[in-house]
């Protein structure tokens, strides 16, 4: 009998446990989500814990995905030769078109006095090592962390585009948000000069592939096609880094604004290296050079090269 | 405490095998949850009080880690565990079947709570399209990886009890 009253205590004891600590993890969860709660050490702690397994182990899935890539493309070299053929072919016309663009865009900066102000990155190459299942957020893990010179909110990107922002900075790990990620929003604009529209780039709950842009008027001269860029709007991220194209327009169920579904720059399914900006400065502009061409194949412009070299130093030196 | 120790080396190297090399069949950037099947499994082998232990640090592993909004896979892992080992005395630890059928309950009992989470959050979504690009991607991943997972958990449990008893 007494054994049966002390159990019985014993459970009520065991609920009062239990019941304190759902409602404390549900209080976490919303304060942690309005920023008002950070887990101090233990995320840090955790990170620096499982970061040399994280390593290892995507070392190995990513040596094992190199191998089944080059296969692949071995298979598939013959058709891919092809298209590249014909790529490089409409490139060099519209890269005859950007010289010349570029020349006329020099002149008319010297005629008007126009300061030219580019942005240089410094940045740190880093390797995806981890990743959770994108269903309600999108966090990825690179092997980049404040040993390495990466803080928190500084800019992740791929020679594509845009990635997203550094959540949180470990001693050799860090946290990258996503674009994808619901709670990430960036600044953007629509690149077409005509344009120029100013909207916010969120991820979507709906399509954890595709953020969507929003507030944009309804009215405004946004079309399906049009390249993102970040605007700088806001300060994380820096000005003219290519977020995506967009691909559809819906209208929003307030109707007023409409909203832009994009198809990201950066492949997020198949990401292994990054690249984190460690410090944006303006910085005189390069002397303008013809882009590489690959050596050796018979789509090599040598000649074009050459002349394009030759217009250049031409340029140069009359300042 | 090595029973303890061998048991956190389980769930990490299933964490890393889950954020590290599962993302690489990822259909649409969802992969299977492998923590929750070894919640839902561990609840059936050991019961209430060490399923929702095992739940909530599997869970608050995950958000430490993983940079999600703080708490929520603890929670829901910490109920989904508690509710799970109700059912651990009635039902055979050799019997495979109702673990593995019960990770398609617990994975989507889990999505809900999480929506639910979100909703009060304050992020609106349309249920229908995320149900079916969320969900029954999930679901598939998860019953594929229910059976081995919950073999691997049977196993090790089974080696820790033994040398409880010696």
């Amino acid at each position: 009998m007494s054994n049966r009253v002390r159990k019985d205590k014993d459970s009520h004891r065991k609920l009062w446990a239990v019941l304190f600590v759902i409602v404390s993890l549900f209080c976490i969860i919303f304060f942690a989500a309005r920023g008002r709660f950070q887990a101090p050490v233990s995320s840090k702690a955790a990170l620096l814990v499982l970061s040399p397994f994280q390593q290892a182990v995507s070392w190995v899935g990513s040596q094992v995905s190199h191998v089944t890539g080059s296969i692949w493309e071995i298979v598939t070299v013959h058709e891919q030769n092809r298209m590249l053929r014909n790529e490089v072919e409409q490139l060099r016309v519209q890269n005859l078109e950007a010289s010349e663009a570029l020349a006329e865009n020099e002149r008319l900066r010297t005629l008007l006095g126009y300061r030219q102000m580019m942005t240089q990155f410094d940045m740190v190459g880093a390797r995806v090592i981890g990743r959770d299942s994108a269903t309600w957020s999108s966090v990825i893990i690179i092997d980049r962390g404040q040993k390495d010179g990466v803080n928190t909110d500084m800019t992740v990107v791929t020679e594509k585009g845009l990635v997203g922002h550094i959540l949180e900075a470990g001693w050799n790990t860090s946290k990258v948000q996503l674009i994808l990620d619901p709670r990430s929003s960036v600044g953007t604009l629509v690149q077409r000069a005509e344009s120029r529209v100013a909207g916010i780039v969120q991820g979507d709950l709906d399509n954890p592939t595709m953020p969507q842009m929003v507030n944009i008027p309804k009215n405004a001269d946004v079309v399906e096609g049009d390249v993102i860029v970040t605007s700088g709007f806001g300060g994380t991220y820096p000005k003219g880094i290519v977020v995506g194209l967009v691909s559809s327009l819906q209208n929003d169920s307030g109707g007023l604004l409409k909203i832009g579904l994009l198809e990201p720059a950066v492949d997020f399914q198949k990401l292994e290296d990054v690249m984190v900006i460690t410090e944006s400065r303006e910085a005189p502009p390069e002397p303008i050079k013809p882009p590489a061409q690959t050596p050796g194949t018979e789509t090599d412009p040598v000649a074009q090269a050459a002349a394009a070299k030759a217009a250049d130093s031409a340029e140069e030196n009359p300042q | 405490m090595r029973k303890f120790g061998r048991l956190a080396l389980f769930v990490i190297a299933l964490y890393v095998l889950q954020t590290s090399l599962l993302p690489m069949i990822a259909y649409r950037g969802i992969s299977p949850d492998l923590m929750l099947l070894v919640t839902v499994s561990f609840a059936f082998l050991r019961g209430v009080r060490q399923g929702g232990l095992m739940g909530f640090s599997v869970g608050l592993l995950q958000d430490l880690a993983s940079g999600t909004f703080l708490g929520i896979n603890a929670f829901t892992r910490m109920l989904l565990g508690m509710f799970f080992g109700r059912f651990s005395d009635r039902v055979f630890k050799e019997q495979f079947f109702l673990p593995v059928t019960a990770s398609i309950t617990a994975i989507i009992a889990n999505y809900f709570i999480l929506a639910l989470l979100m909703v009060l959050l304050g992020y609106r979504f349309n249920l229908v399209s995320s149900l079916q690009t969320m969900l029954i991607p999930m679901l598939i991943y998860q019953l594929a990886f229910a059976y081995p997972v919950h073999r691997f958990t049977y196993e090790l449990d089974k080696k820790l009890s033994e040398k409880e008893k010696h």
